[in-house]
């Protein structure tokens, strides 16, 4: 008898807390699964993992957590395809899952197959080299390329390969690109010396600070909050965002209610600074970027139609 | 920050990390309750016939991660309780090795040679402390030389090696361990061939799901733990419940003959014991270094070495090896013990794991991330901390504190684990079997894992029938990834040049060495017939 009175009261109390932080008509009807599309322990899986304990902290909701890695999301997007859309399964990707990826590993699938649910944050997406190089700016780069040197270029996805191959052409310089797994190995690849320079995702911010790395360039159409004076992607006459933007996803045709509630609630715990998670993105991602609802739809059917538009120019 | 610093935060990351509980005002971090918890787990197992170290290694991994989630914070924690286990299952194997004559681990055999002898003269008492001291002597040693090396070695191979010589290293890597383990380059070579099919399926950089014949399961290739634990845990229970059931009804002798006589280990018979410890001891840390050449081979050399010196210098009436001698056992154990600490050489200089032990390790690394084994470890990046290298120097404490515990306690630990043996592999090997496929789906949470296990494991059945040795198959499988990348960077660093490997010296080199190594592992010593 005690123990049903304790477990009473443990219902009462999680029931009232849920709804005293956050009023909401929907909650989920079962633990959530979180797929990961991220490798376990870098900065995008914490993040994940860290949205996910906050809310149940604050509504009791329950997240079991798994990586489903690779092929740039593609792997969880293709795993995720055929759970139940009530809102009991969700992704994290990024907005290049939904678009270029997608569109690229051609497999019947296009972004309508799945519910966007909310952005959480962008990237500080730079053009990134070691200081050995001796490099201060994006036109040191383009004259030691000029004057006969090899440039190694890291990437860490297809897309940003081809972004890296058309930065290149506009210069009238080649760039020997190399393609690794994650921003980490690029950072490690510049760091050693086996790249010269990269694509890096905001994971150069405390080395620019220490000055073992300089932002050459911002890979984005707007400055870098680090490096504003850096060019930027058009400045350089690449009319293409390399910037990631992280991405909740959903199974295709998830209920309106479900699908706002979680956003509401990924929302509100990213965009305080005073949760770990909220801490995190203003430090690593340069803040929150809430996107949801139509803009978001809007978003990301733009991404994959200007997928085909990259590859064309890419291969032209 | 300079090297101290980072040796400083090591050492502080041990023991200022999360508190299990405080004694006195005085805080006991989780970290060092996870190395004893491991260590004194491992002495069990150890002296267990029928498990060895990577089995309980396997079934606690998935368990730690469970229990400690995949923050960095777990990474101590989870890699002391494993180092732990390590250490302890080296000493833990002389024990049914000395008593029954029976060696609880496949590194002890070399041990009942001369501690059963013993035992049966009534000394097994003074026969555990000659193995214990040995042990934890070799192994104190060989961690030393670990501590030394790894960072000067990755510190070598980061600045004086590019792509293209780093992929020439695996090759030759891969073709060494292909050589020597298993005693036969042309299984070895079919081993690791296996090990890289097996890892290419469903990965790379195309889109499409490579060799996964369109199956949905299969594209997203074959989890690491599975393939891991597949061919080395579920493959040997598989072949030892099959020499179980072969046989029933032989029962080995379990007595202990009555003890008599001095079983203390006195300062005189350490001075005498000390050479043998000391000779086995660098062979042990010289075999070690080296990846894929394991502790058997090392208690082997350290042996005959030491037999042969013992019949140079004995007293005429002292028995000589294989009668019963504390020298034999010396050499034997500080050998076997001497693998441990210096088989993470290649392991954290240059992510290659050499044996079973090493691969658990970086499975665990793999799996909770933030740690990635291998040169970019040891980069002193003077004005961003390095968390990887604080992570490093981290194990290295674990490292010393688990060689405290050995010195201090293990020896008492180790000699009450005689009662081991009565357990029977019937019940042992079921139950081994039920945690592990329990820990794969803890860690996949999907059924196709399972089946994939069993898939592995019928494959590691087959291979050890076929005297197969399926170590290279393990290591090729986490090497493969690694390989593939190295090789597809190199290409497009040197301007797409296909000829990457043959148009650098020392990548040349490389290549060049992993066809002789084949070559001369694969050539009949003379004399023997065709």
């Amino acid at each position: 008898m005690k123990n049903l009175f304790t477990a009473a009261a443990a219902a009462i109390s999680i029931a009232a807390s849920a709804m005293s932080v956050q009023a909401q008509e929907w909650t989920p009807p079962g633990p959530i699964k979180l797929m990961i599309a991220f490798a376990a322990g870098g900065g995008a899986d914490t993040q994940a993992r860290l949205i996910a304990t906050e809310l149940e902290n604050r509504l009791g909701w329950e997240f079991i957590p798994e990586q489903v890695t690779g092929k740039g999301g593609v792997n969880l997007l293709v795993e995720m395809q055929d759970e139940p859309n009530d809102g009991t399964v969700i992704g994290m990707i990024v907005t290049e899952s939904l678009g270029y990826n997608l569109y690229t590993a051609d497999i019947g699938l296009t972004p309508e197959d799945f519910t966007p649910i909310v952005t959480t944050a962008g990237t500080q997406m730079g053009v990134v080299a070691g200081a050995a190089t001796g490099w201060t700016s994006f036109d040191d780069m383009v004259a030691a390329a000029k004057g006969g040197q090899d440039i190694r270029f890291g990437v860490m996805s297809q897309r940003l390969g081809e972004i890296a191959y058309l930065l290149g052409k506009e210069q009238g310089i080649d760039l020997n690109i190399i393609s690794v797994q994650g921003g980490r190995a690029v950072l490690n690849g510049v760091t050693a010396g086996d790249m010269d320079v990269g694509f890096m995702a905001g994971i150069q911010a405390p080395g620019v600070e220490a000055g073992d790395l300089v932002n050459l360039a911002s890979a984005m159409a707007q400055p870098l909050t680090q490096t504003p004076d850096a060019p930027t992607l058009p400045d350089l006459g690449v009319d293409f965002d390399a910037a990631a933007v992280f991405l909740f996803a959903g199974p295709g045709g998830m209920p309106e209610d479900a699908r706002n509630a979680i956003a509401a609630a990924i929302t509100e715990v990213t965009s305080d600074p005073e949760t770990e998670v909220g801490a995190l993105i203003a430090r690593a991602f340069g803040g929150p970027m809430n996107i949801q609802g139509a803009e978001l739809d809007a978003l990301v059917m733009r991404d994959f139609a200007d997928s085909e538009a990259l590859i064309e120019a890419a291969s032209e | 920050m300079d090297i101290l610093g980072y040796i400083w935060l090591g050492v502080q990351a041990v023991f200022l990390g999360p508190e299990a509980f405080s004694i006195l005002g005085m805080s006991i971090s989780i970290t060092v309750m996870m190395v004893l918890s491991g260590f004194l787990f491992g002495i069990v197992v150890g002296a267990t016939p029928g498990l060895a170290g990577p089995f309980a290694m396997a079934i606690s991994l998935p368990i730690l991660i469970s229990v400690f989630g995949y923050s960095p914070d777990a990474l101590l924690p989870v890699l002391g309780f494993l180092i732990g286990i390590m250490k302890g299952a080296t000493i833990g194997g002389a024990v049914p090795a000395i008593l029954f004559n029976t060696p609880g681990t496949p590194d002890a055999f070399m041990t009942t040679l001369d501690g059963f002898p013993m035992a049966q003269k009534g000394q097994a008492k003074k026969a555990l402390r000659v193995a214990h001291f040995s042990s934890a002597s070799g192994d104190t040693f060989s961690d030393i030389v670990l501590f030394v090396c790894a960072p000067f070695l990755a510190i070598i191979v980061e600045s004086y090696l590019d792509l293209p010589e780093k992929t020439g290293l695996l090759i030759l890597s891969l073709s060494f361990i292909a050589a020597v383990i298993g005693g036969s380059a042309g299984k070895g070579l079919i081993s690791i061939g296996l090990g890289l099919l097996a890892v290419y399926v469903g990965t790379g950089e195309d889109f499409y799901p490579r060799l996964s014949m369109g199956a949905d399961g299969l594209s997203r290739g074959f989890p690491i733990t599975t393939a891991v634990l597949g061919v080395l845990i579920i493959g040997a229970v598989f072949k030892e419940l099959e020499e179980a059931w072969r046989e029933t009804g032989q029962n080995r002798p379990a007595k202990v003959p009555t003890q008599s006589g001095d079983q203390k280990l006195h300062w005189p018979d350490i001075k005498r014991l000390f050479p043998f410890i000391a000779r086995s001891a660098f062979i042990g840390t010289a075999i070690g270094a080296l990846p894929g050449v394991g502790s058997t081979l090392a208690a082997t050399l350290g042996y005959s070495v030491g037999r042969a010196r013992h019949q140079k210098t004995k007293a005429a009436d002292a028995p000589s090896f294989g009668d019963g001698t504390p020298e034999g056992i010396a050499a034997t154990e500080a050998a076997n013990s001497a693998v441990s600490g210096a088989n993470l050489i290649p392991v954290l200089s240059l992510g290659i794991p050499g044996n079973a032990a090493a691969v658990f390790l970086i499975l665990a690394a793999e799996s909770i991330g933030g740690f990635n084994p291998g040169p970019a470890v040891f980069r002193f990046s003077p004005d961003v901390v390095n968390p990887e290298l604080v992570i490093a120097f981290g194990l290295f404490t674990c490292m010393t504190i688990a060689n405290l515990f050995n010195w201090t306690i293990g020896g008492v630990f180790m000699r009450s684990m005689g009662f081991m043996i009565n357990i029977p592999k019937t019940l042992l090997l079921p139950a081994v079997l039920l945690l592990t496929l329990t820990a794969i789906y803890v860690q996949e949470t999907r059924l196709e894992a399972i089946w994939f296990a069993l898939g592995f494991g019928v494959l590691g059945y087959v291979m050890r029938v076929l005297t197969i040795s399926p170590l290279p198959f393990v290591i090729a499988f986490i090497l493969g990834r690694s390989l593939e990348e190295t090789a597809r960077q190199a290409y497009s660093a040197t301007g797409n040049d296909p000829f990457f490997l043959f148009n650098n010296p020392i990548a040349l080199i490389f290549i060049l060495m992993s066809v002789a190594v084949i070559i001369f592992a694969g050539r009949k010593p003379k004399g023997t017939a065709p």
